[in-house]
């Protein structure tokens, strides 16, 4: 009978029930997403409660991009699952020892979280527009007041201690999130590629630089489409931000490898076979070389150079370009690569991507897409920019940024 | 806005007190209903009576089942391959099996084993038909030094690392000792492929859940063999309850020195091997 | 606590509330009875229906099949693994009985490096060749029934009667004067034993040898047995050789070495050599075996497809094949 699996092509000698990579490439998509939501909610972070006042301008752009990602992380878990109707058994029924299904909570209290921040953090701006607008915008911002109009000096006092406690218990809620989506490979004993006590912190450390290099290329993007000057400062503060992070995830990743080939477990002839093979170039050159050691270096030595101007940005926009791509591909080499090499430790499988279908590239860059399409629309409706570059005014507001107070 | 006429302060202190309460004691009381619920033993129709599970013939406490493969014997004939397949509807593709065998030949001179099973495209070849399955031939003509076959199929460990990392409890642990799948409650998942690692479980596209040996849970349950153990016409598979001291099982893992695949797991398997070799995990 | 705040409170408060009574409900009956999954679905795996009978479920209407298979060497191999699983049998038809033995049988028979000395197995191109293997064997009782082995006789004693009885037509030195009788010099004792005895008994009829046959006493059928087994057989092989016919014979009698050997000398002493043997007598023989006049199930399948050519070219072939030397 024909079933729509593609069986995959494969050396050496594999166990029958292998010749299938049953997590593809969604499976890739989905930690790159929920990285890049630790990563941007860290931004915000970082302004919110450490007071790097010169992230100001894309603290709350911050936010919106980590609520966008964070919409679309279930979806290619549920175009993947076999049974999609049956996914609210794991709220129903979950089981406790299942990395998999505590995420489900995590992801359910992070996204309520972050929703809860972003909605006492556009308060202020959410009555204005619900009293000024009289369109079914206006009714959506209405419906947001909760019907309470407060903006007095107590009620957004109360706002900021919210929106401060927020980010902080955002900071273990973004990273735990994503740290146990890097603990459901990780803690995995059957796929030596996967085992590893590193592998939640690598995940979230290279989550970091995804989400921080997402925000450095919006912000100029935007600013580029509003005709609006780059803020130097916030953009050299990201590239600091991506620089420390980078090199943490650098050395993280090297170590774990290092480890696997110094153990020399059963099953590291084929790993070495592997990574000098079919493997050498997504991993050594895509993922460590050019997506990671370019940027790294590069920005190393514009930060020695002191750069400024023009090419401060193109080296930022571009590092943090390459580092964006070389996190999806270090999800791509973890993710395929882990099942490409057999349990058998005698053999590899591989992995045939196909362009159309449920489960092929084209959907899984359309979901990369998509939450960028979410962010713009999402932009419209709650402006995070900040144009008046910290100038406050004198209601002690700052103007066209909504509800932005000063950290501190 | 603001400035419209409220009750006072204390007032609505104290609503919103009430209110609070209110909300406390349904949250509570739906908590303590759902989980006192899930607790409370039922008596379900289709067992009536709770005490025998889960049927009125088969007690499932007073049975410890087990797996013995005599790797010596077996001759390779794939005839429990093809019998699983028939007894338990597993698909007639050389790529998704609920156990088969594997083939380890050492030629003169090398040190390593060649093996192979029946998704070998030789092997494909040389069956005929995706549902019927035979060994090629293909070393007939070479000098070989020691070569032998091993049946392989769901250790149902102790531990099982697929039962863990279920995230919704589709897959489980019986009291007597099998692991099971719950198809109607699967989501699709996965992870429970990925978590074993003996390669026991294939995924079915048709039915969205995965799929394993369960040591014919329906015919154990009613005093028969699984097939496969019925189909080997050498006795190379044997089975039986651990809790008889006599039982075919008992006797084997009694009499012989057995081994398990992939100790250093940690997983408890439950299939007892006899006769493997060095390079079989 | 400022008015938005509370109500932002209640409304999350409200919505965990609403979970948990939707999950309440919604949760399958029987989960969490015994552990972290649903009970019914253990009921329900242990409810399906099996597909393989057992055998002895075949016993109910094929009790003689069956009987006969049990007493057999296959008594392991269940029927429903060469028949299929016999679920909805008889309701829904019949079940296949296999045609094409050779790729059923050499599943397991089939000689293949990694099976154990133990599996009776066999090199299938020397074996039998193509041949089906149901020809000689039954599958249900498949050992091929071998004759006392060792025959204990007085060859001084079988001489005497030899040339008493025997030799008028057999020759003296068991070598026959024509094309016809057959040389009875090196033949294998158990093999003389056997169709002597035969004839005796009657289940095996010829106008010749049956009155001569019933005139010997069972001792002296032994006698005769050892004495002609240690003769020479060197002589007897017919003179004219038709090269065409003995290479068309050549062929042919791989179909035949299984069990006679590829040069008409078989591994077994139950049955004849007859590499060297008179082509006339081979070829009445054949044929009487394909008429029915002599009377074996195993050869009366094998010969059931030669032509009267192929017969010929088979005794052309095996007549000019040199015959073994003495052997007890």
């Amino acid at each position: 009978m024909e079933t729509h699996a593609h069986w995959a092509q494969y050396t050496g000698w594999v166990f029958p029930n292998e010749t299938i990579i049953d997590w593809t490439v969604l499976l890739a998509v989905y930690p790159y997403l929920t990285g890049l939501v630790a990563g941007a909610f860290t931004v915000s972070s970082l302004y919110q409660v450490f007071g790097f006042e010169r992230l100001r301008p894309v603290a709350h752009l911050a936010l919106l991009t980590s609520l966008s990602c964070m919409l679309f992380v279930p979806l290619p878990l549920l175009l993947h699952l076999g049974q999609p109707l049956n996914a609210m058994n794991a709220m129903i029924t979950p089981h406790l020892t299942s990395a998999m299904a505590m995420f489900g909570f995590f992801a359910t209290f992070y996204v309520v979280l972050l929703m809860l921040e972003l909605w006492f953090a556009y308060r202020p701006f959410i009555v204005e527009q619900a009293q000024k607008r009289t369109d079914l915008l206006g009714k959506v911002y209405k419906l947001l007041t909760l019907g309470s109009y407060d903006v007095s000096e107590r009620a957004l006092a109360i706002d900021k201690k919210w929106v401060f406690w927020l980010a902080v218990i955002g900071i273990p809620g973004a990273h735990g999130l994503h740290g146990y989506v890097g603990f459901l490979f990780g803690s995995l004993k059957s796929r030596e590629w996967w085992s590893s006590d590193l592998m939640p912190v690598i995940f979230l450390f290279s989550a970091i630089i995804s989400g921080v290099s997402l925000l450095i290329v919006l912000y100029v993007v935007t600013c580029k489409l509003r005709r609006v000057e780059i803020d130097l400062a916030c953009l050299k503060g990201m590239a600091y931000t991506v620089w420390a992070f980078i090199m943490v995830a650098f050395v993280l990743e090297w170590l774990e490898f290092a480890n696997i080939v110094y153990k020399g477990r059963e099953g590291v002839d084929m790993i070495m076979e592997f990574v000098t093979g079919p493997l050498l170039v997504p991993y050594f050159v895509l993922q460590f070389g050019i997506g990671a050691a370019l940027p790294m270096l590069w920005l190393t030595y514009m930060i020695w150079r002191g750069t400024t101007g023009r090419a401060l940005v193109v080296g930022v926009t571009t590092s943090a370009s390459l580092v964006l791509f070389s996190v999806f591909m270090m999800r791509w080499n973890v993710v395929i690569g882990g099942q490409q090499l057999s349990k058998t430790g005698r053999g590899l499988v591989f992995y045939d991507l196909p362009f159309w279908g449920q489960e092929g590239a084209l959907v899984a860059i359309l979901l990369t897409i998509a939450p960028l399409v979410v962010l713009w629309i999402l932009t419209k409706v709650f402006p995070p920019w900040d144009d008046s570059h910290g100038h406050h005014g004198s209601d002690g507001h700052s103007h066209g940024t909504p509800g932005l107070a000063a950290a501190h | 806005m603001s400035t419209d006429t409220l009750p006072s302060v204390d007032a609505r202190r104290k609503f919103l007190g009430k209110l609070g309460l209110v909300a406390a004691g349904c949250a509570g009381a739906s908590l303590a209903s759902g989980t006192l619920g899930a607790f409370a033993p039922k008596a379900n129709a289709a067992t009536g009576p709770v005490e025998v599970f889960p049927s009125k013939d088969y007690d499932w406490t007073k049975h410890k089942w087990a797996f013995g493969v005599d790797a010596n014997k077996c001759i390779g004939c794939l005839r429990c391959v093809e019998a699983c397949k028939t007894e338990n509807s597993v698909p007639g593709n050389p790529h998704q099996f609920r156990t088969w065998v594997e083939r380890y030949v050492y030629l003169e001179g090398e040190t390593h084993a060649h093996i192979d099973s029946h998704q070998d495209p030789v092997n494909i070849a040389a069956s005929g038909a995706p549902n019927k399955y035979r060994f090629a031939n293909r070393y007939q003509n070479t000098k070989v030094e020691k070569a032998f076959f091993v049946p392989k199929l769901c250790n149902q460990c102790e531990n099982p690392a697929c039962v863990q990392v279920c995230p919704v409890g589709a897959t489980y642990q019986t009291k007597d000792g099998v692991v099971l799948i719950d198809e109607k409650h699967c989501i699709g998942c996965r992870y429970c492929i990925q978590a074993c690692p003996y390669g026991a479980r294939y995924f079915n596209e048709e039915r969205g859940a995965p799929d394993k040996c369960n040591w014919c849970y329906h015919r154990i349950t009613r005093g028969l063999q699984p097939a496969c153990v019925d189909a080997c016409p050498v006795g190379a598979r044997v089975f039986g309850n651990m809790q008889e001291r006599e039982s075919p099982i008992s006797l084997f893992i009694r009499n012989n020195r057995v081994q398990v695949l992939r100790p250093e797991m940690g997983n408890s398997p439950k299939v007892f091997y006899v006769g493997i070799d060095k390079e079989v995990s | 606590m400022p008015k938005h705040i509370t109500r932002l409170l209640m409304l999350i408060g409200g919505a965990l509330v609403l979970a948990l009574v939707v999950r309440w409900f919604v949760i399958p009956d029987s989960f969490h009875r015994f552990g972290h999954f649903r009970a019914n679905s253990v009921i329900e795996i242990a409810a399906k229906e099996r597909v393989f009978q057992g055998s002895a479920y075949c016993s109910t209407c094929h009790a003689d099949r069956h009987a006969q298979w049990s007493a057999s060497n296959h008594k392991s191999v269940n029927c429903e693994t060469c028949h299929g699983a016999a679920k909805g049998h008889p309701e829904n038809g019949k079940l296949p009985i296999p045609t094409d033995t050779v790729a059923l049988c050499t599943l397991c028979h089939e000689a293949m490096p990694g099976r154990p000395q133990t599996q009776p197995q066999i090199v299938v191109a020397s074996h039998g060749a193509d041949q089906q293997c149901k020809t000689c064997h039954n599958a249900h009782a498949p050992k091929i029934a071998a004759g006392p082995v060792k025959i204990e006789g007085d060859v001084a004693a079988g001489r005497k009667l030899a040339t008493a009885e025997c030799a008028s037509c057999h020759g003296a030195k068991g070598i026959s004067p024509n094309d016809t009788w057959p040389n009875l010099a090196g033949q294998n004792a158990a093999y003389f034993v056997r169709i002597t005895s035969a004839y005796k008994s009657g289940d095996q009829q010829d106008v010749m040898m049956t009155p001569l046959a019933k005139a010997l006493s069972d001792q002296d059928i032994r006698n005769l047995a050892v004495y002609y087994a240690e003769l020479s057989c060197a002589e007897g092989a017919s003179t004219r050789v038709d090269r065409t016919a003995v290479e068309a014979g050549k062929s042919l009698a791989k179909n035949c070495a299984a069990c006679h050997g590829e040069t008409g000398i078989g591994s077994n002493p139950a049955w004849p050599n007859f590499a060297g043997q008179k082509a006339g007598y081979l070829i009445n023989v054949m044929k009487a075996f394909r008429g029915g006049l002599r009377k074996d199930p195993m050869m009366a399948g094998v010969v059931r497809g030669l032509s009267d050519t192929d017969i010929n070219n088979l005794a052309a072939y095996y007549a000019a094949q040199p015959c073994q030397p003495t052997k007890r």
